[in-house]
């Protein structure tokens, strides 16, 4: 996808070169025509295309961890242990594995994304311009979301059948019981102790 | 410089450079893997680009006056 979006990104250079070295060439209607195209349309079209190329890019498991602090995380996705969620998720494939950080982080609200990508650019701020965290203090804003796990478990038969996730469902809907630190499922990404643990497979 | 005597030529030269300069950054950005990439493209490719877009439309809409001779 990106190689068909760098070669519209090529004509549309092309076509603007025509009129930075040629601007004359626009006293006729075909030209001015062709100008419009070559320096609104295209352009305009190359930077949607772009915005829409960085996003989907910015959703992937490799990008996430590209960020220095972000690397511990991606090594716990790959701890040998059923009891850490974030990899048991991803060995497992309840995620996609290319896109397992942006499947359980994201905000799946209508401005979710939106959110999500202004989030990211105050990392990128921390990261490059203030002082980057330790990995292991690193916390979510307002803690983890029950949301972020029912948008893929309710529904799920072996969810909803679990006697003790159909005892507490109201508490958990709405947020009042935490999934995570409410002592069920209380081990993710605990990149403190990535010294001890063994792994899946080798740490890439 | 009145805006009116640069020529609408000049406009438009000016916009295919912001325009050509804004599109290879954007190639840069997409090319390049890391955190940044989105940076240089939202904020220097997009406001290039943006900025030769209302170059043009800006050089649509001048009256131009042809210089006097």
């Amino acid at each position: 996808m990106i190689g068909i979006l760098i070669c519209q990104i090529a004509l549309s250079v092309v076509l603007a070169s025509v009129f930075l070295i040629r601007p004359s060439l626009t006293s006729t209607l075909g030209w001015k025509i062709l100008a419009f195209i070559g320096l609104c349309v295209l352009p305009a079209l190359c930077i949607v295309g772009g915005m829409n190329a960085h996003v989907q890019r910015s959703e992937q498991t490799r990008f996430c961890i590209s960020c220095h602090v972000m690397i511990p995380y991606g090594q716990s996705l790959y701890i040998d242990d059923a009891s850490h969620i974030p990899a048991q998720h991803f060995q497992n494939h309840r995620v996609p594995a290319n896109m397992a950080c942006y499947s359980c982080h994201a905000d799946y609200g209508i401005y979710g994304p939106l959110y999500d990508k202004v989030q990211g650019l105050r990392r990128i701020y921390i990261q490059f311009v203030s002082t980057p965290p330790d990995p292991a203090s690193i916390r979510i804003q307002g803690g983890f979301k029950n949301a972020q796990c029912l948008h893929c478990h309710l529904g799920a038969r072996d969810f909803e059948e679990n006697p003790v996730h159909a005892a507490m469902m109201d508490t958990l809907k709405s947020n009042q019981t935490s999934c995570l630190t409410s002592g069920c499922h209380d081990t993710a990404h605990d990149v403190a102790s990535l010294s001890h643990q063994k792994f899946w497979k080798p740490v890439q | 410089m009145k805006l009116s005597g640069i020529g609408i030529q000049r406009l438009l030269q000016v916009s295919s450079a912001l325009v050509i300069v804004g599109l290879l950054v954007e190639i840069v950005s997409l090319l390049w893997f890391h955190p940044l990439s989105f940076v240089l493209f939202a904020f220097v490719a997009g406001t290039l680009v943006a900025l030769g877009v209302l170059t043009y439309l800006v050089s649509l809409v001048i009256v131009v006056t042809p210089p006097s001779d």
